[in-house]
């Protein structure tokens, strides 16, 4: 491989790497015929990324015609080459990434301003395909937005928040924290509503809920932001990945991210919104105070009529060998859920695991309640993993 | 009980916003007392916030352009509730240049207290944030905890220098020690001092001023009258207490003063039109 | 290339400053060393390039003031800051010495914030008192009427070392707009445990190498870049230096406007910065570097 990057698609490939190192921990490089392949996947294999450079993204593109190759390398000995946005703004005049296969090396030099060359020779390792299975064209919901919607958006949750709600109908998305119920009482919620035409394009067929990890969304707009380029969001039922998209005529950008297959989630809304019309107008002098009024004795918790069911964060075996994350989830049985589960069936259950033992056995659907935690499927939670790695 | 307000005005949001974010710089929880006319952020000096006290008076009229309430009984027209006041500020952060910003105690899954704005788009239908912040009610048998707090019968009381450069100072007095010494008198001068192993520090402020109290100052037994006038009271506080204080600087307050009880409590009061903070710091050995 | 025999720009001498009454020195104390300057930053911004340690080796001669710093016997800093950049600047002995803590100095000579431009050009005036042998430096701070005084206690001074760098043994010297090197230094691999230096008259002329986790990384500045000042070279020199060793020198490299560059026969490193202070005049600090013994022959 021997491509070289002029000017502004320097900046264009260092915001995909920042971007993809929001995702995990190694860098994937295939040259194909296509165009450069770049992805990166997290430790538990519950987000992908992708970024595909067109031949006409780079102004000298050739690729070894014999065999394919592949290789991986840490992610961020490849950020730290463009780290400095200034420079890369004011000094960087072009990229030349060659491959030295017998070296096993890939160099990527940097030829800056005033005959500065910058030389960075990086060892790497061979992989394996890394490739997720995914039909976004098959989704019934598909949304397209400026990226600044999906920006503004996000600025209102927390740095630390891990997850977020997207919740659907034909005129409107909202977004909101996800608060595992243990914490509900302790967590403030916030949830975004979002007209449909501030989207360029919004397609709802199923209305409903859907659960995924924050830091990749971010690190997706990291990517989006930069270029301004039209963004797409796709996804169908819980435990579907959402599919978020970049596009232009030599770039593609797929970030494949898992959802809670938290088949309760959608009644979890703080304004009870999901499958139901949009709240009536609030009028202000109108609105029914009496509604609001809140007991004096907060000894007792509030009954749990709007909490949805548990949903235990079970995390998949670390590393999963298949390497597609589309429908990737796991049935656990792990021996403290049993533990639980006896508890909870035996004398006076406390109040927390009450609610929780409830939500379980009186799901809507008609799903035999008898063991509910643990025929409950769940699709690993990335976050959980990460930390634990 | 019920409750809710609306602030339409901008100047009225970002100032409550800044007010706010001063009072979640100085304690992790607070109560807060709505009354038909003030709103009140109370802290009572327990050890466990390290016998910090404070008590932050906003007149609900200047804030809000409409505020409805309704108490826990006619006799006692109240709602006291126990807040986190980071989770507010960072609530009305989010909604810095919204049309309308309501305020509303709410039965979610829990009792909250409910920050809804409707933030500006080009779109049709607006855009509108909500938080639920999660509050907890305070019962009525448990409100004599919380009332404000009488001025100390102080030995001098002073105006603070600009609040910036005090807080320039005992930033850099903090890299140093763990304890500063406030003294004062009433010729209108103030030092602040560290004394380590490695370095001394004293900064002197002078031409500051003492606040006329007049007969208020008497509620105690009037030490002041009894000081000399030209003796330093002093009081040796925890410097992260005082700084903490400092940021508050950020309320642009148009009175900023301090009440010396020797060697046993620091009384800091910042005045602006329509709030008043008043936050007391026990003197340490 | 010494630093008393450097050039620099004429001097603007601002009006002294009076202090207030409360911090004239007592009659009848008699100080070995006083010292004032009208804006204490022309002071503190320097020692910052040199604040990687703790402890600093002060040495006032009629010439000026130089503060040393020390790491491991192998790294040495110093500033310079000339006698006529001070507007009082009393010495009643050959050489006035003695050891503070620069932390704890720094905290003091930013006691009022030390932001580079306060409300209406106000700046912190500064006065140094030293007594003597077992007396604190005491620091008179005064701005927008509050005055600070500060007593920070003194210890007898080390013996510096000497690195013996001499002018005559230097092999190679380049002098260089620090802004090119700033972006080297700022994207330095960590991982690597040196900082290698090739100089060489010929290809590839003046070049910076890491050998860190995930590869190597080569630095090249041709000699006719807009970015070399100088460049004399008069033969092929690589040397290794330990990477924990010259990071502090980017405090030093932020400052400044340029650097000079120098190896001598021994392979040792002197990195010598030229520092333009808020009034436009100019200081020096020099760093000087062992060669890291173990050096690789691979």
């Amino acid at each position: 491989m021997d491509c070289v990057i002029s000017g502004g698609n320097v900046r264009v490939l260092a915001k995909a790497i920042h971007s993809l190192s929001r995702i995990g921990e190694e860098l994937y490089v295939e040259p194909q015929k296509d165009g450069l392949a770049l992805r990166s996947v997290n430790s538990s294999r519950s987000a992908y990324a992708c970024f595909l450079f067109a031949p006409l993204f780079f102004s000298r593109y050739t690729i070894p015609t014999c065999q394919t190759f592949r290789c991986k390398m840490a992610i961020k000995s490849v950020q730290a080459i463009f780290r400095s946005q200034v420079s890369l703004e004011k000094t960087v005049e072009k990229c030349h990434i060659k491959l030295e296969e017998q070296k096993n090396r890939l160099t990527f030099t940097l030829h800056c301003k005033h005959g500065l060359l910058k030389t960075h020779n990086l060892s790497f390792q061979d992989s394996e395909s890394l490739q997720a299975v995914f039909d976004k064209d098959s989704y019934g919901n598909v949304f397209r937005c400026n990226p600044r919607l999906l920006v503004d958006t996000v600025t209102h949750f927390p740095p630390s928040l891990e997850e977020v709600t997207v919740s659907v109908n034909d005129e409107r998305m909202w977004v909101r924290n996800h608060v595992e119920e243990h914490d509900q009482g302790k967590t403030m919620l916030t949830e975004l509503c979002l007209g449909s035409d501030e989207f360029e394009h919004f397609a709802a067929q199923n209305h409903n809920s859907i659960t995924f990890c924050l830091k990749e969304l971010r690190g997706f707009l990291v990517f989006a932001e930069s270029t301004s380029l039209p963004v797409s969001m796709y996804f169908d039922e819980p435990g579907s990945p959402v599919v978020l998209c970049v596009t232009d005529s030599v770039l593609e950008g797929n970030f494949v991210l898992a959802t809670l297959s938290d088949d309760v989630n959608h009644c979890r809304s703080n304004t009870g919104l999901a499958n139901s019309s949009p709240p009536p107008p609030d009028d202000f002098m109108n609105d029914d105070m009496d509604s609001y009024l809140i007991s004096m004795d907060t000894s007792i918790a509030p009954a749990p009529s709007s909490a949805g069911a548990p949903t235990p964060p079970f995390v998949a075996p670390a590393c999963s060998k298949q390497p597609a994350v589309a429908n990737h989830r796991a049935r656990l049985y792990s021996e403290e859920e049993d533990e639980e589960d006896l508890g909870s069936s035996e004398g006076p259950p406390n109040k927390k695991f009450c609610s929780l033992f409830f939500g379980s056995v009186l799901p809507p659907s008609s799903q035999t309640s008898t063991q509910p935690v643990m025929t409950q499927e769940v699709l690993a939670s990335d976050s959980e993993d990460d930390s634990e790695v | 009980m019920k409750f809710r307000g609306k602030i339409v005005d901008v100047a009225c949001l970002n100032h409550f916003t800044r007010v706010i974010s001063t009072i979640s710089k100085l304690t992790k929880s607070c109560i807060l007392r709505l009354t038909p006319q003030h709103l009140f952020f109370v802290l009572s000096g327990k050890v466990t916030n390290g016998g910090v006290s404070m008590w932050c008076e906003l007149s609900q009229a200047n804030f809000f352009d409409e505020y409805q309430m309704e108490g826990f009984s006619p006799e006692d027209n109240e709602i006291c509730l126990e807040v986190t006041p980071e989770n507010l500020s960072r609530a009305l952060k989010t909604t810095q240049n919204a049309k309308a910003v309501k305020v509303k105690l709410t039965k979610k899954h829990c009792p909250c207290l409910t920050i809804t704005a409707e933030l500006p788009t080009l779109s049709s239908i607006s855009r509108v944030v909500t938080h639920d912040i999660p509050v907890e009610v305070i019962p009525r048998r448990l409100w004599h905890e919380f009332k404000e707090p009488s001025v100390p019968d102080f030995h001098v009381s002073i105006y603070l220098p600009p609040l910036k450069t005090m807080k320039n100072v005992v930033d850099k007095m903090k890299n140093l020690s763990n304890f500063l010494i406030m003294e004062a008198n009433l010729r209108g001068e103030m030092n602040l001092k560290i004394e380590t192993d490695l370095v001394s520090v004293t900064t002197h402020f002078k031409d500051l001023g003492n606040p006329p109290w007049g007969d208020d100052a008497s509620q105690g037994g009037g030490a002041a009258r009894r000081w000399d006038p030209e003796a330093m009271t002093q009081a040796r506080v925890d410097i992260r207490k005082l700084q903490q204080f400092l940021i508050g600087q950020q309320v642009n307050p148009s009175k900023a003063m301090c009440n010396i009880v020797h060697d046993t409590v620091v009384h800091l009061i910042l005045l602006h039109e329509d709030v008043s903070l008043q936050y007391f710091i026990p003197a340490v050995a | 290339m010494g630093w008393r025999n450097v050039p620099y720009e004429a001097l603007c001498l601002c009006f002294r400053t009076t202090m207030p009454l409360s911090t004239q020195s007592q009659p009848g104390e008699q100080h070995v060393f006083v010292a004032s300057l009208d804006n204490a930053r022309n002071l503190s911004n320097i020692l910052k390039a040199i604040a990687f340690k703790d402890h600093a080796i002060f040495s006032a001669t009629p010439n000026g003031l130089k503060v040393t710093v020390e790491d491991s016997k192998c790294l040495q800093a110093n500033a310079f800051i000339q006698a006529d950049i001070f507007q009082e600047f009393t010495i009643r002995e050959d050489l006035v010495g003695f050891q503070i803590n620069l932390t704890v100095l720094l905290d003091c000579l930013n006691i009022f914030g030390g932001s580079a431009v306060s409300v209406a050009g106000m700046s912190t005036v500064l006065k140094m008192c030293y007594r003597g042998y077992g007396y604190p430096l005491t620091l008179f701070l005064e701005e927008a009427g509050v005055v600070t005084v500060c007593k920070i206690n003194t210890q007898e001074p080390e013996e510096p070392i000497d690195f013996d760098f001499c002018s005559t043994n230097v092999t190679n010297k380049v002098i260089l707009l620090s802004e090119s090197l700033k972006e080297a230094f700022s994207e330095l691999d960590m991982t690597s445990e040196v900082l290698q230096i090739t100089m060489s008259p010929s290809q590839p002329y003046f070049r910076l190498s890491t050998f860190g986790n995930s590869g190597n990384a080569h630095y090249d500045y041709p000699k006719d870049s807009d970015m070399m000042d100088l460049f004399q070279c008069t033969k092929t020199q690589t040397n290794r230096y330990k990477m924990s060793l010259l990071k502090p020198s980017t405090k030093a490299l932020a400052l400044s406007c340029k650097v000079s560059v120098r190896t001598d026969t021994r392979g040792f490193l002197s990195l010598q910065y030229l520092i333009r202070n808020d009034d436009g005049q100019i200081c020096f600090v020099e760093y000087y570097c062992c060669p890291d013994i173990e050096v690789d022959d691979e």
